[in-house]
């Protein structure tokens, strides 16, 4: 009998588990990797015993492997009578898939909780099925010299482990122990070293406890931590990395902690325990709700929680009690900070101390990020635990394509025989240090991958600095392209992409993007096919008086919205959120003349200025503030009953905003500003829904979906559904490609795959 | 265009269809250079350093000048910015609407000559045209300017190197902001004006103070435009500190409400320079001395990264600063 096996089964501690299963079943035999990327197992036995066998394979492989066929070929009994592991037959192993960091198993976290056991309190400890991959992984093959354990030559005990077929820690390439592996220090903000290895943590604990801000060196990344629960604390890391307002994410001890401050429902329990421990945004608890949340996620409802998913996080908390502000240690504009020499330097002035490592970080991989919304799984980041993992392929096509995403919270991605690799989160491709990052991980990728992209495609936007390094792939290596590939048809791509569609109405909404009229598009109804797509309905046409400057300012936007003299003086100037009467006379002027006041259908801007409307946010601090906490105001307030207005663009539905404003500021004569803010979403969601529907019923087509990154919103989505649905369409939503521009890599890859 | 920032298409598509067909392999500094101006050699010791510039400005009279002062003061300074401060003859070519009042163009020949007074320069040479209504509005002004420099002497674009200090000889935004406020009717009150003045004496002081390696005046794409392209004809990197760049109080506010950045728009009075940092101090103490460079800075370094372009540290971060291109559309979500 021989069994193939394709998926993710190299470098998962797949052949010991065979071993075991085999054993176990009391099969003879053998297993061997294949060089290209299968597990080969030969199997002596009785039927019973290989069905059994067979079954296990299936519903029980190792954590980290992912089965995707199973082939079963008779074959004349070998004559074994033991089970053993063969080496592999080509070590190369080029076609197989990395696997992604992943959080301590639950037999690791025993034996770091063992004092029996040689690992006992070790932070370290990994095993094939835990641990981290991507980030320490140089080059393939994927073996002990091409990861930076490189440095740290196993001991005897480890060694025997590692050679023992029998031990899940059989061929772990991150196995270590105290004796052998990577050791903790506690510096001060200085540098100066305070203590070592168990003690480090210990005092770092201590240090947290006192108030302190505390780089901590983890896995693919470095946190800035304090106190969660000590609002001095968390303002002082407010203050000194310039983030007056942003919400921080915690990371809680345990399940119970996390459910004494937020509500969890069963989709998410699941999902905070997952072993890629992504941070969650959950509801934050609105009966007994903590004050100190208030600090940490300010003038929102929601709150980002992840699970410990390194040993050092859980040794940590046996030396602090409650939850810990766990914010990846970046300053704006750079990358975050992966050794000891650039934790020092970037974060001199912000932290008192940092607790660091001696393994090198090869690839940094910031923390993911989810949230349900809708019901489903929406990524805001989809970063560590995730990536290197392949999405589906768009498309049937033997062209290979590197994808540089948008400029802001941006990705690439590559493919590899059709299937779709995104990187981690990079940041804002804005500066040099980002610009560097995304080359590094292109070139990572392409190496670890072994793929060579025939085409290379970007936003269509002229100014993202990601356009400009496409054209630089372009000219320098042999590809083709740059393929530009318009913002929102990029989002309705990366959507039909994954939900394998060919066809569907799209309302991709967002807060900026380029559109081929030269205008700021973020409010759109498309008729979408990856290859093309028509604008067919969405948003009126208004103002950005001032640019950048109305983005950063929603007062702005509203004020050219509103366009009322006395209703602008009274609502901007009377609040201050425009500083003088003439400053608002000339915002209004600005709008007149076309000063600088590009042209937008943005909805996220619309619901900025509905913010500002309401003084519900008219300054915004970090990028998605006004609309985030709109949301927040209107979770419990109820829709009023409310006309939407519509009105046409050369032929197009769409929903008038000038007039949507006024009517709200009617409303919000006589209504709470919760009921307003709530009619605001409902009517902006089910206006784009009503155009999306007609469309789908006039031309025949069977599906509605909705991307950007307004799909965050979890009141607009479940709007937006509940239309589709009652209209006897499907509604398309995302679940594994972020909505935002993190997920537009993807879509350029599919929109690259097929347009000729 | 948006905001007097230039980046005009057309233009630049005819600048690159006269570089190739005017290249000069004989000049010191030729067309394809697009310097401020050209350097011929004439002799061993001498060179003629030429420039030459089409003047329109709406309104043409406006708070802190004319098209008149305009004219002479981008000549000269062209001029100054190729290191040749003591202009031998300028020319000047008057394209005139039909029916424009006479007192009006009397009024901007009179600004010229005070102007060129000013300058210590002479129009020698002119032309005067007048087209019908329709065919041109009120009056464009053309001016070439000559100059000799002893050989060698001349400060082109690319002579920055790394190691270098980068040198705002007065406040920036100036004439862009304040030209686009009164054009478009916004009223920031009083204090706007632009700077437009002939900086020849200062850039003067600065050359005698010190060693000046590159030069440009920040006219059209104002700091931001000017900066890259030193970035990039020198090919090195330059950074930029966003608190050290000189903008005044009035333009700053004004900016801040149109959301318009001073460094984006044009100075017609200042001179961009790279000097060499053992001259930088002496350089700076020499420009604030003179009445036009009080506010004088040091803004930034000559680097060896991120070669061909401009990095602004705001503060709180590091970005690109890119020349803006017509109109800036956000790129912020
Ligand atoms: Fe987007
Ligand atoms: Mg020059
Ligand atoms: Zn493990
Ligand atoms: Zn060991």
């Amino acid at each position: 009998m021989t069994v193939s096996v394709t998926g993710v089964v190299q470098g998962v501690g797949f052949r010991p588990f065979v071993y075991r299963t085999a054993t176990e079943n009391d099969l003879a035999g053998r297993v061997k990797n294949t060089g290209d990327g299968r597990v080969e197992i030969v199997l002596d036995g009785l039927q019973a015993d290989v069905d059994g066998f067979l079954s296990a394979l299936r519903t029980d492989p190792p954590p980290l492997a992912r089965v995707e066929n199973v082939v079963v070929e008779a074959s004349e009994p070998a004559g074994l009578d033991t089970f053993e592991i063969v080496d592999s037959t080509d070590s190369s192993g080029g076609s197989g898939s990395i696997p992604p960091d992943t959080a301590m198993c639950d037999a690791c976290l025993e034996d770091l909780r063992d004092p029996e056991s040689r690992f006992h309190d070790y932070w370290a400890t990994a095993c094939v099925d835990c641990g981290p991959r991507y980030t320490v992984i140089r080059e393939l093959p994927y073996d002990r010299p091409t990861t930076s354990m490189d440095d740290f030559p196993m001991c005897a005990d480890c060694r025997e482990d590692y050679e023992e077929p029998s031990d899940r820690r059989y061929h772990a390439q991150t196995i270590a122990c105290p004796g052998c592996g990577p050791t903790l220090s506690l510096l001060d903000g200085d540098g100066s070293a305070r203590a070592d290895g168990d003690d480090a943590i210990e005092r770092a604990g201590d240090r947290l406890a006192d108030g302190d801000l505390v780089a901590i060196k983890g896995i693919g990344g470095t946190h800035l931590a304090c106190d969660a629960t000590d609002p001095a604390a968390v303002e002082a890391l407010r203050e000194r990395t310039g983030r007056p307002e942003k919400p921080f994410a915690v990371m809680a001890p345990d399940l119970a902690t996390v459910e004494s401050f937020a509500a969890v429902s069963d989709d998410e329990r699941a999902a905070l325990r997952d072993t890629r421990r992504p941070i969650l945004l959950l509801d934050g608890r609105r009966t007994d709700r903590p004050r100190w949340l208030d600090a940490v996620s300010p003038g929102l409802h929601t709150v980002g929680v992840m699970l410990p998913y390194s040993g050092l996080h859980h040794l940590l908390f046996d030396h602090v009690d409650g939850p810990l502000v766990m914010t990846s240690a970046n300053m704006p504009g750079v990358p975050m900070a992966t050794d000891r020499a650039s934790i020092l330097a970037d974060l001199d002035g912000v932290i008192d101390a940092a607790l660091v490592h001696d393994r090198e970080i090869v690839m940094r991989c910031d923390d993911s990020v989810a949230r349900y919304a809708g019901g489903n799984r929406r990524f805001v980041r989809r970063s560590r635990g995730w990536v290197p993992e392949s999405l589906p392929s768009p498309a049937e096509t033997d062209r290979d394509v590197l994808a540089l995403g948008a400029e802001f919270d941006a990705t690439v991605a590559l493919t590899q025989d059709g299937d779709v690799v995104p990187s981690q989160y990079l940041g804002d491709v804005d500066n040099p240090e980002t610009v560097e990052y995304l080359r590094e991980t292109v070139s990572h990728l392409r190496n670890l991958l072994g793929t060579d992209p025939d085409v290379v495609a970007s936003d269509l936007h002229p100014d993202f600095l990601t356009t400009r390094e496409a054209q630089k792939y372009a000219s320098e290596g042999d590809m083709a392209g740059p393929v530009q590939v318009q913002h929102h048809h990029a989002h309705a791509a990366s959507l039909l992409a994954e939900r394998e569609r060919e066809r569907g109405v799209v309302i991709a909404a967002d807060g900026t993007g380029y559109g081929p009229d030269g205008s700021i598009w973020g409010g759109e109804v498309l008729d979408a096919t990856l290859a093309d797509f028509e604008r067919v309905g969405g948003l009126s046409t208004f103002s950005l008086p001032g640019g950048t400057a109305a983005i950063e300012q929603p007062a702005r936007s509203l004020a050219s919205l509103l366009d009322d003299e006395a209703r602008i003086d009274e609502l901007l100037v009377d609040r201050g959120a425009l500083a003088t009467e003439s400053e608002a006379a000339t915002v209004r002027r600005q709008v007149q003349a076309g000063v600088n006041t590009p042209a937008t259908t943005s909805a996220g801007r619309l619901l900025d200025a509905v913010s500002a409307l309401l003084d519900v946010c008219t300054d915004r601090s970090y990028e998605g503030e006004p609309a985030m906490k709109l949301e927040s105001a209107a979770v419990d307030g109820a829709v009023l009953d409310y006309e939407i207005p519509f009105g046409t663009r050369d032929g197009n539905r769409v929903v008038d905003t000038r007039q949507f404003v006024r009517d709200l500021d009617a409303l919000a004569g006589d209504h709470s500003t919760g009921d307003v803010a709530a009619t605001a979403q409902w009517a902006l969601a089910r206006g784009l829904a009503d155009v999306a529907v007609g469309i789908a019923a006039d031309r025949g087509v069977d599906a509605v979906g909705f991307t950007g990154g307004v799909a965050y919103n979890d009141a607009i989505t479940r709007t937006i559904r509940e239309r589709v649905e009652a209209a006897g369409l499907d509604f398309l939503g995302h679940d594994r490609v972020p909505p935002g521009d993190g997920g537009i890599a993807y879509g350029q890859v599919a929109v690259a795959s097929v347009r000729d | 265009y948006a905001h007097g920032a230039g980046g005009d298409q057309m233009t630049d598509l005819v600048e690159n269809l006269a570089v190739s067909r005017f290249a000069d392999a004989e000049a010191d500094v030729g067309l394809a250079a697009l310097d401020d101006g050209s350097v011929q050699p004439i002799d061993d010791e001498h060179s003629v350093v030429v420039t030459t510039d089409s003047h329109v400005v709406s309104p043409l009279f406006f708070r802190g000048g004319d098209i008149g002062r305009l004219a002479v003061s981008g000549t000269v300074n062209d001029l100054a910015m190729m290191g040749a401060t003591d202009p031998l003859a300028l020319s000047s070519s008057l394209i005139i609407e039909a029916g424009t009042p006479k007192t009006t163009v009397e009024a901007v020949t009179e600004s010229m000559q005070a102007a060129c007074a000013e300058a210590g320069a002479t129009i020698t040479t002119g032309d005067t045209k007048v087209m019908g209504s329709d065919e041109i509005d009120t009056l464009a002004i053309n001016t070439t300017g000559v100059a000799i420099v002893e050989r060698g002497t001349h400060v082109p674009d690319a002579g920055l190197s790394v190691g270098d200090k980068l040198i705002v000889s007065g406040t920036v935004g100036d004439h862009g902001i304040s030209l686009l406020s009164e054009r478009e009717g916004f009223d920031f009150g009083g204090d706007l004006e632009s700077d437009v003045q002939p900086v020849n004496d200062l850039v003067r002081a600065a050359m005698d103070a010190g060693d000046v390696t590159a030069m440009k005046d920040p006219t059209r794409g104002g700091l931001a435009t000017v900066l890259n392209e030193m970035a990039e004809k020198a090919d090195v990197g330059i950074d930029v500190d966003e608190q050290s760049i000189p903008v005044s109080g009035a333009v700053a506010s004004a900016g801040e409400v149109l959301g318009i950045e001073p460094y984006d728009v044009a100075s017609e009075g200042v001179a961009v320079m790279a000097v060499d940092s053992a001259d930088a101090d002496a350089v700076l103490a020499a420009l604030r001395e003179h009445p036009k460079g009080t506010d004088a800075a040091i803004v930034g370094d000559v680097v060896e990264d991120h070669t061909g372009q401009v990095v602004l540290d705001t503060g709180f971060g590091r970005r690109y600063l890119t020349p803006p291109e017509g109109e800036q559309l956000p790129r912020i979500c």
